[in-house]
């Protein structure tokens, strides 16, 4: 990142500074496209787009090869392609929008639409005007980035189950106003009197309607009960079932023979509330399973490789062993090879959670996933991408998950049991009445049924976590388990990993240690005029310090450090080693545990500069509350050096493990869950995922990977650890929501079915009774969501 | 009172037509994203940035 260079642009009349050239390319595209608008409304910020020159529109010319195109797109009979895109970095609506307005203008495309919840890209275009390597430039000019969408089987599964649940919820939606408006007429003849023809036209309709109800809509709980009947299983389905289908039968031949009552309002409303509940169940579940990724997903979709004919460009499916390729600085490399040419420096994050990247020359081992950093390199490809460390890794985070402590949901225990008794008590109740009154003892039997619907019972848990999820979403945490908030609420052991999450993992400087006249601002100087050349991590600590030294002659030594002229003199900056060569007076290393690099005028030694990685502000109040709140917490971390205890100290952390490897990492996690400990993590980086899914619980500091984004429970898109304790508060206030819910529920329906078991309650109360249980059931859950207006009358 | 007897069959062809729309827009996938079609509606009149407004630096391009 360059420094002292002005990069400003002028938005909606005022001047904005930007961070780097590739903001200011988007903020101008932007802004003089009139879509100021993004600006206001986005609700999160994006990432950092690359910068323009590492846009390299060539990547994406493979994918006008047809083989490959065929994967994600197809051709329309009217000549138009549909081409469905997998976008990275989409946070919020505002994305969208822009993303939608932007390529709808460009010449050639007919639709665009952006689905936010699978990161979709849906375009229509003309293939004549446009090619598709075009659209994946400009939405990667745009700060996105864009893969081709692999649809699974599962995803579609998920949205077929979707539509048709949508389907018969508005289809009984429907059903029920129609049913309810002939029952208020019904009702009222009842009181005032109604002549025989016109309640046999009301009851006729009301059949008519409430037929196509049960067989369209209601049909899902027949299925269901008589699929697990077959296999000896009592499902909550099967009370149900029971009682739509008495009700209906009953009503039918009330209306056939023009006697008794019917109840077909009850058994349309109820068809409603079920699917309702069961519709925002479902909701809550697909939220989560919506969105996961593939680690393979992070490899570049094109590489340049050597042929006969040269250098040629082809998709990263056809490498094949023994493949000479081609990776740029900046560029992720995209098998594991060995280096055949060149030298460089290899970031592997990925793996080790370290940002400092590892030298690599000739003959050493690089892995798919990593960041090539200084150099160009040439490598020779070693194996498939499902023999690569990355495939590996992957692999073991879907073990992880597997052998994750699963929690059996609390409805799923009871609910044979409840459905057994719920059996035996309506049956009992059939019976008894039968003696007394043979003619009351269907209705008194149908109001059990329904009076003791499991609804309220089956909503009190989707209905909380969906409300504290929007909670917790406007706070910028995404939710994703399904069951997290209620194992994070039970939470014993809060463990941190340190880089990248306690720390904001990127070096600064820490401590300047003079050794010459210089003074420290003039060495920070000459520093940040040397390192505006660097590639280098370390490079990025004097991006704050103005660039006013103007170094010629700059030579870049990869894995040692800079050299250059400035003002006459020759500079070194670098490793001690590097510097010892020309300059033998420099002192030793000083002994406080930093990443020390070494400044030197000619052979006179100047400096040397610590750097190290600065921790999150925000990182001791968190812990302190955690603490105090009664947790355990731990630091895990896969770095060896002094920083891991030292940092620990700082914070008042006592359970202190470093140099873990993530197995090692899932070893201590697994051992503290063996004591019956409820274990939260806290992580970032790929290198963090297994040890994420086999947590209780787990959060990932956003900038983190995509894949520990979707491992961990919790995503915390600001970036912001604060949050790590208030989405545990709001775990805990959920729990306590839920079991009141439950309180509330179990104690309805113990205590109606005993009054509609005596004959007090007719169906149609029962039916509202029901549905009364369930709003409160959902109105207790939505105080959850209740307290951010407070929060906006402290600062207004 | 007789008008029941139209009147109610009116009703069912309009419900009938009604739950058409609905499955019509649910297969069209309209409710796939909730989030974004509550968004939806700020984004367009805000500013002023009307359709007129595309439509003319459609034609620019």
């Amino acid at each position: 990142m360059p420094t002292g260079v002005q990069l400003e642009i002028d938005i909606s009349g005022e001047a904005r500074s930007m961070c780097c050239p590739g903001c200011l390319a988007v903020a101008g595209m932007i802004a003089s496209n009139g879509l100021e608008n993004f600006y206001r409304q986005r609700s999160a910020y994006s990432e950092r787009p690359v910068e323009p020159e590492q846009i390299d529109t060539d990547k994406f010319l493979i994918y006008d090869q047809p083989e490959l195109a065929e994967n994600f797109s197809q051709q329309e009979t009217s000549g138009d392609v549909t081409a469905r895109l997998l976008l990275g970095g989409i946070t919020c609506a505002a994305c969208t929008w822009l993303i939608e307005q932007s390529l709808s203008r460009i010449n050639g495309v007919e639709q665009v639409a952006v689905n936010l919840q699978q990161a979709r890209l849906d375009i229509r275009f003309d293939p004549k005007r446009i090619r598709l390597s075009e659209i994946f430039a400009r939405v990667e000019a745009l700060g996105y980035r864009a893969q081709p969408f692999q649809t699974s089987a599962r995803k579609e599964q998920l949205r077929n189950e979707y539509r048709a649940d949508l389907r018969r919820l508005g289809v009984a939606g429907f059903g029920m106003m129609q049913v309810g408006m002939f029952a208020v007429a019904l009702h009222a003849g009842d009181i005032q009197g109604i002549e025989q023809q016109y309640q046999g036209l009301l009851r006729g309709f009301s059949l008519l309607v409430s037929s196509f109800i049960v067989y369209y809509s209601a049909g899902i709980f027949f299925r269901t009960a008589w699929r697990h009947l077959q296999r000896g299983a009592l499902v909550m389905d099967l009370p149900v079932a029971l009682a739509i289908g008495l009700a209906w039968l009953a009503s039918a031949w009330a209306t056939f023979t023009s006697t008794g009552q019917v109840y077909f309002d009850s058994v349309v409303m109820f068809t409603f509330f079920l699917l309702l509940g069961r519709f925002l169940e479902a909701r809550v579940r697909q939220r989560h399973a919506m969105t996961w990724f593939d680690a393979e997903n992070t490899l570049p979709d094109a590489v340049r490789v050597q042929r006969s004919n040269g250098w040629v460009t082809i998709a990263r499916s056809q490498l094949t062993q023994g493949d000479v390729a081609i990776v740029q600085a900046g560029q992720t490399i995209p098998a594991d090879a060995r280096v055949c040419r060149g030298e460089s420096a290899v970031r592997e994050d990925t793996f080790n959670g370290e940002h400092l990247p590892r030298s690599v020359t000739g003959g050493d081992t690089v892995y798919a996933g990593t960041v090539n950093v200084e150099a160009a390199l040439q490598v020779e490809v070693q194996g498939s991408y499902a023999d690569s460390r990355l495939a590996a890794l992957q692999r073991s985070v879907e073990v992880a998950e597997t052998e994750k402590p699963q929690l059996a949901k609390m409805a799923d225990r009871i609910a044979s049991w409840f459905v057994a008794g719920v059996l035996l008590i309506t049956s009992a109740t059939a019976l008894v009445w039968w003696q007394i009154a043979p003619e009351q003892a269907l209705w008194v039997s149908l109001s059990v049924l329904v009076i003791s619907c499991p609804c309220a019972l089956a909503l009190a848990t989707p209905a909380a976590l969906t409300s504290a999820a929007s909670a917790l979403r406007a706070a910028g945490v995404i939710v994703r388990g399904e069951n997290a908030l209620e194992t994070l609420s039970r939470t014993t052991h809060l463990l941190f990993d340190k880089t990248g999450t306690l720390t904001q993992g990127t070096l600064a400087i820490h401590n300047v240690q003079l050794l010459s006249k210089h003074s420290e601002f003039e060495v920070l100087q000459l520093c940040a005029g040397l390192q505006y050349w660097s590639n280098h991590p370390v490079g990025g600590a004097f991006a704050t310090v103005e660039n006013a030294a103007h170094f010629t002659n700059v030579d870049y030594r990869v894995g040692a450090g800079l050299e250059g002229d400035c003002g006459g003199q020759s500079y070194r900056m670098g490793s001690e080693q590097f510097c010892r060569q020309v300059c033998s007076d420099l002192p030793p290393l000083p002994e406080a545990p930093f990443y020390w690099v070494a400044l030197c005028q000619g052979n006179t030694p100047i400096a040397w500069v610590g750097l190290s990685d600065q921790l999150r502000a925000e990182a001791p109040r968190v812990i302190a509350q955690a603490r105090d709140g009664g947790l355990q917490v731990g630091l895990l971390t896969g770095d060896s050096s002094p920083q891991g205890p030292l940092l620990a100290r700082e914070l008042g952390i006592e359970n202190v493990h470093v140099g873990l490897e993530p197995q090692q990492k899932m070893l201590k996690v697994q051992q503290l869950q063996s004591e019956h400990a409820v274990v939260a993590m806290v992580g970032d980086g790929l290198n963090d995922a297994p040890v994420l899914s086999l947590a209780d619980s787990s959060f990932a500091v956003a900038g983190a990977t995509d894949l520990a984004r979707t491992q961990a429970d919790f995503v915390l898109v600001g970036g912001n650890l604060a949050a790590v304790t208030e989405t545990w508060k709001k775990a805990i206030a959920c729990r306590r929501i839920i079991l009141q819910n439950f309180a509330w529920a179990l104690g309805y329906n113990l205590s109606a079915i005993p009054l509609a078991a005596s004959g007090h309650v007719p169906p149609w109360a029962a039916a509202i009774g029901m549905s009364i249980s369930s709003l409160l059931v959902v109105a207790n859950s939505l105080r959850l969501n209740r307290h951010k207006p407070n929060f906006k009358e402290r600062h207004g | 009172m007789d008008s029941l007897y139209l009147l109610i069959p009116v009703a069912l062809v309009l419900v009938a037509l009604g739950i058409k729309l609905l499955l019509w827009a649910i297969d069209n996938g309209q409710y796939e994203d909730l989030d974004k079609e509550a968004w939806r509606i700020l984004a367009e009149d805000r500013d002023g940035t009307s359709k007129k407004n595309d439509s003319q630096e459609i034609s620019d391009d």
